[in-house]
């Protein structure tokens, strides 16, 4: 064929977000670092604390989807039981390259959906009765290619290893909360010095406590970006920004907001329909483990005016 | 995707290999020979559409090619949008190697247009001898084939003619060996 059609658009790199999550991971892994060194520079062994926190990770990778599925009250369900579900993840995990997630329902008007599982193979798709009714089938489409995405980037297993190290220093405090209750602040303990007294004790239970504050704030910036990231992959698996953005209003309760009545039939009615000014306050921001609606919104909306090539 | 671009939460499009289909072209001679089945005339494409103005300038233009091309080789051609909002192009020709040769040109004409990482599947049909579907799905992401055998329009498939089909097909196509990778793909518009 020697005619040439015009070039399909690109989907371009969200080298911002990429940066982003590779500072908020160098960082981590410093401040992990810096905490192993404090620990190290004072003699705490180290070893039963690491084999405790492996242990504990350990449980919390392989136990997750199972966890997460008994939390929501989910089950799992066949073909058979879920049809349309069923056929609209085939389709979305064909398309990427994914093996097929078990798929589970979860009782309750609440809408949510969520992925877990340790890996892609592991993986499990959940999704409540209330997503399902109010969602139309594009939208919810979009939800379960954000949900994909989730399994596709690994995300059970990079928020499981950056939390490794908050884990420790959080047995830390505790068995050094609990040391000082019971055993005073002598060597009767778990940890055993070599050196230094009460002072070094009070620095390393400092520095835990700090270790575990910032490690936390981090973590929830990465588990941020990550579902910045998801976003981003169920729009470009759905080819269509638009869909996850008008789930996502429906879910958040926006859309309800969009008048679909005639202005002249609502006139009288107006006062109904101002909306409070919706503002993610910076602190809660920084707290939350999802992005604000606005900035997931203003996210697709750009990849969207990059699709079009504007 | 490699491992760095899941870390970094990265996602990609995944590429599209076509080279795999023209194993249908041989393997229709001993699915017929052997077992019994009937090869269909129409064979189709399925891919999703992308919310661009690129998109629908290109598959515009490629609809008017698709369409020349299809009257020099004498084949049918149309296009059609089912259920779950994928786009079909089906492919009509009575001589099964036309069909297996049509589907990759326009599998390669799909791909060099950009349209690559949106390609999902081929399908070739083929019926029992009691008029029972057969689909070979060609999986454009793996460059792989399976069996999809649906069970009347009960969303139920026949996995045990499936499994008989991928073994004895094994040899001659290249066959998905992980059956988590069996995709169903409902609402097959030929």
């Amino acid at each position: 064929m020697g005619q040439t059609v015009s070039k399909m658009a690109r989907w371009g790199r969200d080298t911002q977000l990429s940066v982003r999550m590779f500072i908020v991971m160098f960082l981590l892994a410093a401040v992990y670092l810096a905490f192993i060194a404090v620990l190290a520079a004072y003699g705490v062994r180290f070893v039963p604390l690491a084999v405790m926190a492996v242990g504990l990770l350990l449980v919390q990778y392989f136990m997750s989807d199972k966890i997460a599925l008994w939390s929501m009250g989910a089950h799992e369900v066949s073909p058979q039981e879920a049809p349309e579900l069923h056929a609209v993840i085939d389709r979305l995990a064909a398309s990427i390259d994914l093996p097929k997630p078990r798929v589970a329902i979860a009782d309750t008007p609440m809408p949510n959906a969520f992925a877990t599982g340790r890996s892609p193979k592991n993986a499990v798709v959940a999704v409540t009765t209330g997503i399902m009714q109010r969602l139309d089938p594009q939208e919810l489409e979009a939800v379960l290619a954000h949900e994909l995405s989730h399994i596709r980037n690994r995300d059970v297993m990079v928020m499981t290893l950056a939390s490794f190290f908050a884990m420790v220093a959080q047995l830390m405090m505790r068995w050094m909360f609990w040391g000082s209750m019971f055993g005073g602040m002598g060597d009767r303990g778990g940890d055993r010095r070599d050196g230094g007294g009460g002072g070094a004790m009070i620095l390393i239970y400092l520095a835990s406590i700090l270790v575990w504050i910032i490690s936390f704030f981090l973590i929830r910036a990465l588990s941020r970006y990550r579902e910045l990231a998801a976003d981003r992959g169920a729009a470009i698996i759905t080819g269509a920004p638009s869909h996850l953005m008008s789930a996502l209003m429906k879910i958040s309760g926006v859309m309800n907001r969009i008048p679909d009545r005639d202005l002249r039939e609502v006139q009288q009615m107006n006062a109904f329909f101002i909306v409070p000014a919706i503002h993610a306050d910076s602190f809660t921001g920084l707290l939350s483990t999802h992005p604000s609606l606005e900035t997931r919104l203003e996210r697709l909306r750009s990849l969207s005016r990059e699709m079009e090539g504007l | 995707m490699g491992l760095f671009d899941s870390l970094l939460g990265r996602s990609r499009p995944v590429p599209s290999k076509i080279e795999g289909l023209f194993a249908m072209a041989t393997a229709q001679v001993t699915l017929e020979t052997q077992l019994g089945l009937k090869a269909g005339e129409t064979a189709g494409i399925c891919f999703r559409a992308v919310e661009s103005n690129y998109f629908d300038k290109a598959s515009s233009e490629l609809d008017g090619l698709l369409q020349i091309s299809a009257k020099e080789t004498g084949t049918n051609y149309q296009t059609k949008t089912d259920e779950f909002g994928y786009r079909w192009i089906l492919v009509s020709d009575p001589q099964f190697e036309n069909l297996v040769a049509t589907i990759h040109i326009v599998s390669q004409t799909l791909k060099e247009n950009g349209f690559g990482d949106q390609l999902l599947a081929a399908v070739f049909r083929f019926t029992t001898s009691s008029g029972k579907p057969i689909y070979w799905i060609y999986n454009y992401k793996r460059g792989k084939f399976y069996p999809f055998v649906p069970e009347g329009n009960t969303r139920k498939r026949d996995n045990s003619i499936e499994l008989r089909l991928s073994s004895t097909m094994d040899h001659e196509l290249p066959m998905e060996k992980e059956l988590e990778r069996w995709y169903a793909l409902w609402g097959i518009p030929f």
